[in-house]
């Protein structure tokens, strides 16, 4: 394995340094960097455009200028990083550092979600092939994939953030909205939900009742303005996720797997009830890092102890309670925040910018505030992503799923939990796993236009000011960091095949 | 002057000009346009700044839409020079004018006064308001003009400019254009005087524009390692070892790494506004706060934020708020269409710019160099009130054709200035007349012209469309050759017959000596009249505007009667700011819409 690792990592270096020299030599010769002064009239032109030509070096031989630039790079592995400066004399490695620091934030986190849910919305529509909800779903991955991300961007700063904003100044749903929201959800989940029609009338009527009544609780609350989540809460999620993750991996009937679930959501609870002063204040980063940390540790651990014979199972499934619970808890103070936040920042989500200028708010505040900006730029790629994702894994599921294995699966009398879990699910993962690896590479390249539209500076930025300037330095930092960025993650993906595939192990 | 196109992010290009270095450019194609005041709480009357009385900082932040990242507190190096960095530093740094809204030169008497003392040989003496002091308390002086004189007179030779050639010392943007007029430097009593003059070697016309905001020299002085008065003794003996340090940090010193607010200490500022401290964050915004050391008319809103995005984002930007103030680059029709949906939110303000549109022909080759019948057929053919119809008006509604090339529609002088040198002839296509001068000319059917352009450019494209479907009927071909390298290749060559670009506008007075006689740097067509040159050297050595006026009517009455090139339209510009802010002004100066940002306050709800 190691072997194979270092041969990729051998083979990788070597088409990144070939793709360099291409990226070097197009960049410089993709316009006229003097094409300005050359339109200007200025008594001291020639002044200007000598200058500029001795501060781009170029007078000096391409093959120069991009040696020059690699022993740069290659200072990097010696600890004096060199990648050049830009046309305005701004050192590139500090601005590669900022930049890089918010594209990956904002390409991470939506490749996190479009994981996650593209993946699930694959299976459910593959189990449920054919059904009002494949079509729903089908429907709308098409839709998404083909949306022009401008244009797309455009509506969603409109719905989501302008007129969001003009609503949560009240904070009331009209009743009609109620109705509606209440009927939508109805209808989605008795489509996911499937089975007889009797049941899924009965499925329908009890979403829509329970959604509007909850709705109209939280309209009498003001909840909107000011939520609130509670303990009680905290322990009813958490607990819920623990079952629900039981059920997937383990089955419900392993009762010691699910006692250990309930376990970790309670002892997540008692523990979030006594750290409580800590986290509410004023926490750091390295705090709340260090309490995820023990969270985790401590969840695989009551997993260990209760798990006896499905001990590795039971650590599994604790251990994502515990990250799941973690989670929840963050949540519940932040949505305690919501009202104070609201306080300092009466339009919450922003169309532009990474953060709300100079704003002064407290630790979960400051969390809120980024967490509200991020939200639309994330949404967008997430939702190409979701599109391609959930069609890959339909038809990979599909594929498996009419596999004879899966047929004799079934037939020697396992569940279809386990059948869809253990059999099918993993081997489709495998075609995924690839897919999933290039969107991130191509998620970078497409970031340059979310981080445009949402005016959110990262590598897109440097790539773009880079090239329209012919100023070679910052354009060959961004494609240090997607090229870096796609050889890694296809590595992750080989690695994860050996673990997927236990035929590539050896 | 000088261009630089910082943020391409909108293709159509900006001219990122800044008048205090005022010559004229060729831009791209759109830019910041004027206009009149908005809801404001003092009408201006006028071009200058309006006088809004007493004025008492608010607590409160305004936040304003540039397109790109701040550079540095030197924005006069040619890493740094750019609109966008000159928006910030504007309000740091004050210097004895402004432009006003149509580009008329407004003196800022707080900061001090100058005029001329004699005409020619020209003596102009400025005096410094005693107040006037950096805000780390020590006054602005003459040392600081000796500075600033040193940086654009002064050669790595560490002799004196001869003639403004050699390479400079100091990395001004401005070259070495103070040291070729004025080489024995600002005279003045002492080191810390208030007055001092400058001597002319040779009158120079613009000399009202002369003068560049000064950088601190005690803080020049302090890096270089020597004393105020030394630093100043160096300058005057051309001392290089000091000189020699003093330029290194003139010119690095100042540079910024995005996010890093400049040390208080290296940076004290003369103007309404300062750094504040952490308010700089890479690729967002940069905030600045109300300089309490600043004695002249206190800025109306403590904190001034500019926020880093491009066009397309800005007009939902200011919709939900997170804007209070944009000036969107290249705006088109769907621009004003998009800001208008917004009800009585926002305060829509359209006008037309000092950049303007025109063509130019080709003396050097080509069917038009030899024939001033045929450069008449085309002329006619134009269809110019068309032009301005179909695609200004939409986004600038009062905007009307151009008729000079030195004074703007909506400049005092304009209507005599056209009164004395066109008859309107050309204003709308004709193509009887043009189709009698083409036979005069002795033209053939399918006479092939050239129409050529900085491609991409879909107004320009529009425009060709426009001037083929009229001029095609008298029997020209017209070629749409339109180039991405058009200024690279196309227009040195003389691979057109017509070229199409615009001037960014121009501050100065005798900058068209460049572009309209011989054999001037920017004639790019080859165009020679001794008419035109003399009257240009005439205007270019008086000072006097009643002999400036009277020689512009000869050089534009020369020029539309053998057609150099003609004059199509202003360009169009929006701006826009919430209902809720008083004194948002726009302006047709490059400066932008924050030319008065120290007078913007929020009204009172």
């Amino acid at each position: 394995m190691l072997k194979f690792i270092l041969r990729r990592i051998g083979a990788s270096a070597l088409v990144l340094l070939g793709a360099s020299l291409l990226m070097f030599f197009l960049t410089i010769n993709s316009g006229d960097p003097l094409k300005d002064l050359r339109e200007s009239n200025d008594p001291n032109r020639e002044q200007l455009m000598a200058e500029r030509s001795e501060r781009l070096r170029l007078d000096d031989s391409p093959w120069e200028r991009y040696w020059d630039w690699l022993s740069g790079v290659g200072g990097c592995f010696t600890g004096n990083c060199d990648l050049g400066v830009t046309i305005n004399g701004i050192d590139v490695l500090g601005l590669t550092q900022q930049a890089a620091s918010s594209t990956l934030r904002l390409i991470t986190l939506s490749t996190l979600l479009a994981i996650v849910v593209g993946v699930a919305l694959g299976i459910l529509t593959a189990i449920r092939q054919y059904s009002g909800f494949d079509y729903t779903v089908t429907f709308g991955a098409f839709l998404f994939f083909s949306l022009p991300v401008f244009w797309a961007a455009t509506l969603l700063k409109e719905f989501a953030a302008i007129q969001y904003n003009n609503w949560i100044a009240v904070g009331q749903y009209a009743p009609w909205t109620i109705v509606l929201v209440a009927a939508l959800a109805g209808f989605l989940l008795q489509a996911v939900l499937g089975g007889s029609t009797r049941r899924r009338l009965a499925t329908a009527a009890g979403v829509f009742a329970f959604v509007a009544v909850m709705l109209f609780v939280f309209n009498a609350l003001d909840w909107w303005r000011n939520p609130m989540f509670g303990i009680g809460g905290v322990l009813l999620v958490s607990a819920a996720a623990g079952v629900l993750v039981t059920a997937l991996t383990a089955g419900l009937r392993n009762r010691r797997v699910l006692y250990a679930a309930l376990t970790t959501a309670v002892v997540g609870v008692i523990a979030y009830w006594f750290t409580a002063p800590l986290l509410v204040d004023e926490p750091t980063w390295l705090l709340l890092i260090g309490l995820f940390v023990v969270a985790v540790v401590v969840s695989v651990a009551i997993g260990a102890a209760w798990g006896g014979y499905a001990r590795k199972q039971a650590m599994l499934v604790t251990g994502i309670t515990g990250v799941i619970t973690s989670f929840v808890v963050v949540a519940d103070i932040l949505i305690a925040h919501w009202s104070d936040f609201l306080g300092l920042k009466s339009r919450p989500i922003s169309t532009i910018g990474s953060q709300t200028p100079n704003f002064d708010g407290e630790f979960w505040e400051r969390v809120l505030d980024m967490g509200t900006q991020i939200l639309l730029p994330t949404i967008l790629p997430t939702l190409v992503s979701v599109a391609t994702h959930s069609r890959y894994t339909r038809s990979s599921m599909l594929e498996t799923l009419n596999q004879d294995y899966v047929r004799t699966a079934r037939s020697k009398g396992l569940s279809e939990r386990e059948v869809i879990v253990k059999h099918a699910f993993r081997n489709a993962l495998i075609p995924i796993t690839t897919i999933v690896a290039f969107d991130f590479a191509a998620l970078i390249g497409g970031a340059i236009i979310t981080e445009e539209v949402f005016g959110w500076t990262g590598m897109g930025a440097l790539f773009q000011d880079g090239l329209n300037a012919v100023d070679p330095a910052p354009v060959m930092a961004f494609f240090l960091v997607t090229g870096i960025a796609a050889v890694l993650m296809n590595l992750l993906a080989d690695i994860a095949y050996a673990a997927l595939d236990p035929r590539i192990r050896r | 002057m000088k261009i630089r196109r910082l943020s391409a992010a909108v293709a159509v290009a900006a001219t990122g000009a800044l008048l205090f270095s005022a010559c004229t450019s060729p831009a791209g194609s759109d830019d910041p346009a004027d206009g009149e005041s908005t809801a404001s709480s003092a009408e201006a009357d006028g071009p200058c700044k309006a006088d809004i009385g007493e004025v008492e900082t608010a607590d409160g932040e305004i936040k304003v839409s540039v397109e790109d990242e701040f550079l540095g507190y030197n924005s006069l190096t040619p890493e740094t020079y750019s609109t966008y960095n000159s928006a910030v530093t504007e309000r740091l740094i004050s210097t004895f004018y402004y432009f006003g809204v149509d580009g008329t030169i407004c003196p800022d008497e707080s900061y001090g006064t100058y005029k001329a003392l004699s005409e020619d040989p020209l003596q102009v003496e400025y005096t410094l308001n005693d107040e006037a002091a950096w805000s780390d308390g020590v006054p602005v002086t003459y040392a600081d003009y000796m500075l600033d004189w040193a940086a654009r007179a002064i050669t790595t030779d560490g002799e004196v400019t001869e003639d403004g050639t050699e390479k400079p010392l100091f990395n001004h943007i401005d070259g070495l254009s103070l040291g070729d007029y004025v080489p024995e430097g600002p005279q003045a009593d002492s080191v810390d005087a208030k007055t001092f003059t400058y001597d002319y070697e040779r009158v120079y016309a613009d000399w009202k524009i002369h003068s560049y905001p000064p950088f601190p020299a005690h803080i020049v002085a302090e890096q270089a390692g020597v004393s105020t008065e030394e630093l100043v003794t160096a300058i005057q003996d051309r001392d290089m070892a000091v000189l020699e340090k003093a330029a290194k940090f003139w010119n690095e010193g100042w540079l910024s790494q995005p996010g890093q607010v400049p040390d208080p200490a290296i940076t004290p500022v003369t103007g309404p506004y300062n750094f504040k401290a952490d308010g700089w964050e890479a690729g967002q915004y940069i905030t600045l706060e109300a300089n309490p050391e600043y004695w002249g008319t206190p800025a109306a809103t403590k904190e001034l934020t500019f926020r880093f995005v491009g066009a397309d984002a800005q007009i939902q930007a200011l919709a939900n708020g997170d804007l209070d103030v944009i000036q969107p680059n290249g705006p088109t029709v769907d621009t004003v269409t998009q800001l208008e949906q917004l009800g009585d939110a926002v305060s829509v303000d359209t006008d037309q710019g000092l950049t303007w549109e025109h063509l130019d022909f080709n003396f050097g080759s080509g069917v038009f160099s030899e024939s001033l019948e045929a450069r008449e057929a085309f002329a006619h053919c134009v269809p110019r009130q068309k032009i301005v119809d179909d695609l200004i008006k939409p986004i600038a509604p009062e905007a009307t054709i151009m008729n000079a090339r030195e004074v703007f529609p909506f400049q005092d002088g304009y209507e005599e200035l056209v009164e004395g040198s066109y008859d309107g002839r050309y204003d709308e296509a004709d193509l009887d007349a043009a189709k009698e001068k083409f036979e005069a000319a002795g033209l053939e059917e399918g006479e092939e012209i050239r129409i050529g352009y900085a491609a991409p450019n879909p107004r320009r494209a529009a425009q060709v469309e426009a001037i083929k479907s009229s001029c095609d009927q008298v029997g020209f071909e017209i070629v749409d050759a339109a180039a991405p390298d058009f200024f690279d290749k196309a227009l040195p060559n003389g691979d057109y017959e017509v070229a199409m670009f615009a001037w960014a506008g121009s501050g100065q007075i005798a900058s068209g000596e460049n572009i309209y006689s011989t054999p001037g740097t920017q004639n790019y067509g080859g165009y020679s009249d001794e008419t035109v040159d003399e009257a240009w050297k005439t205007l270019a050595s008086s000072t006097d505007e009643a002999v400036h006026t009277e020689q512009l009517v000869i050089i534009e009455k020369q020029l539309w009667d053998t057609l150099y090139g003609i004059p199509l339209f202003a360009h169009p510009g929006v701006i826009a700011s919430s209902s809720d802010l008083q004194n948002v002004r726009n302006t047709a100066t490059q400066n932008g819409v924050m030319w008065n940002a120290e007078q913007w306050a929020r009204a009172a709800s």
